[in-house]
């Protein structure tokens, strides 16, 4: 024992290298078959303690920009006419502070008039983070379990889906967006009825696969959810086919996609956390059979 | 090691909420990178080993990919950059800047790799050109700046 205790001691440095990258390896492999509670728990843990930072520093900066803006506003304004250009400046800034605040209105509207098509319950939150890595494309919201969010819940905005709830704790959740690499959505193109498999690339796009290949599928094409797997209920937008590819030999067909939803400029989201949901105008036509359900 | 905790946090309060509004393309450069290059010009390889694996665990606990991954390449790189700093250190910025481009590209390298290996095969090719080397890029120009700044630049000149 002691024998091994030196030798360990004599190369610790390889020693604790080779400990620090088996337990990495190790901590992804008990990943990637399930879901282990000491992983999951290690998540919840780690974004617990560093959501409240995030959000304080999110709500901090807008109220630093909305003072920067008004300095700005002020003194570019004031080089012009003193007294003129600082009454112009006051006003500006209220204006922009109301078209702010009208724009605002405007998207909870949508959002409002979204959530009184359906007959789902949602949630409002507000994105205050994103992913802290460039591999994975997800957001932070400043609601949690205390506010009902569970996971796999969908989370949508005005045009159309943004992704689903993977992580959750009170007062914060974490939402995998449809971009992201790992995400898997099961899509409907809406002309044609042909399904598909929409999922995030890194660098590459938004891609919908296992198309079959006879499949009539074009530039233009609306993509809608599938309600296939029990996560997202069916009809909702997902976006628009851009580009599609046939290679030779190839089984399916791929196709390019244009997300519905701006990922970049998400500033709110809907949560559905609870029963079925007739979304928007746009998914009419599959509507009629839309039959959601949460897992 | 007081600064650590402050700087974990910093870091991930710039890279959730002050960086994606200076992203290129969606790209943003990786400061808990720069962080670990950082500490393991300051520490014995044992402790950069250590603390890399630490920045790593808590970048992929404020991220959507698998807890392991980043810490994987943290405590690689870690490792890594605390053994070759004697003989790699340089305060020419040119020098600086790929030694920074090339840590980082690194790293991307063994992030792709991993999640090729644990998650199915990527094209590389995108992968390659829409991400690993325009991050490579952002962060050592970031990197840079950062570095240059005199209590940085102090912090990386003293004794390894």
């Amino acid at each position: 024992m002691s024998g091994l205790l030196r030798l360990l001691a004599r190369y610790r440095r390889a020693t604790i290298l080779t400990t620090a990258l088996v337990l990495s390896f190790l901590l992804m492999t008990l990943q990637v078959r399930h879901e282990s509670a000491v992983v999951t728990l290690t998540r919840q843990t780690l974004l617990f303690l560093a959501s409240p930072f995030i959000q304080i520093t999110a709500v901090s900066l807008q109220g630093v920009a909305d003072i920067w803006h008004d300095y700005v506003d002020l003194r570019g304004l004031r080089e012009e006419n003193k007294r003129l250009q600082r009454e112009a400046a006051t006003l500006k800034g209220r204006l922009d502070h109301l078209e702010e605040q009208a724009l605002e209105t405007q998207r909870l509207e949508r959002l409002l008039g979204m959530r009184q098509a359906s007959q789902a319950e949602f949630l409002t939150a507000r994105v205050v983070g994103k992913d802290a890595t460039n591999w994975f494309k997800t957001i932070l919201l400043d609601r949690g379990s205390l506010e009902g969010v569970r996971r796999n819940q969908p989370a949508l905005a005005p045009d159309g889906l943004v992704g689903r709830v993977v992580e959750v704790t009170p007062t914060s959740a974490r939402v995998q967006l449809l971009t992201d690499p790992v995400s898997a959505v099961g899509g409907l193109i809406q002309r044609t009825r042909v399904t598909g498999i929409v999922s995030g690339n890194l660098g590459a796009g938004t891609r919908v696969r296992y198309l079959p290949l006879m499949a009539n599928v074009v530039v233009g094409d609306e993509v809608v959810t599938s309600g296939m797997g029990g996560v997202f209920p069916k009809g909702i937008p997902i976006g628009r086919i851009t580009a599609v590819e046939r290679r030779s030999g190839a089984l399916f067909q791929e196709a390019t996609l244009q997300p519905a939803v701006d990922m970049s400029r998400l500033e709110e989201v809907l949560i559905l956390t609870a029963s079925e949901t007739r979304p928007g105008p746009e998914a009419s036509g599959s509507l009629e059979s839309g039959t959601g359900r949460r897992p | 090691m007081t600064w650590l905790l402050p700087a974990l946090l910093g870091c991930a309060m710039a890279q959730a909420v002050l960086l994606p509004s200076l992203s290129l393309g969606g790209i943003r450069p990786d400061l808990f990178l720069l962080l670990v290059f950082l500490v393991s010009r300051r520490c014995t390889p044992e402790v950069a080993t250590l603390l890399g694996l630490l920045i790593g665990l808590w970048q992929d606990g404020l991220s959507g990919g698998p807890l392991g991954l980043r810490a994987f390449s943290g405590s690689l790189m870690g490792f890594l950059a605390a053994r070759l700093s004697h003989h790699l250190y340089t305060d020419q910025p040119l020098a600086l800047f790929w030694l920074l481009l090339g840590g980082s590209a690194i790293s991307g390298g063994i992030t792709f790799a991993l999640l090729t290996f644990f998650l199915g095969p990527r094209p590389v090719l995108p992968a390659l050109l829409w991400l690993i080397a325009p991050e490579a890029l952002y962060t050592a120009a970031v990197g840079l700046l950062i570095f240059w700044l005199p209590p940085f630049r102090a912090a990386l000149a003293g004794p390894a």
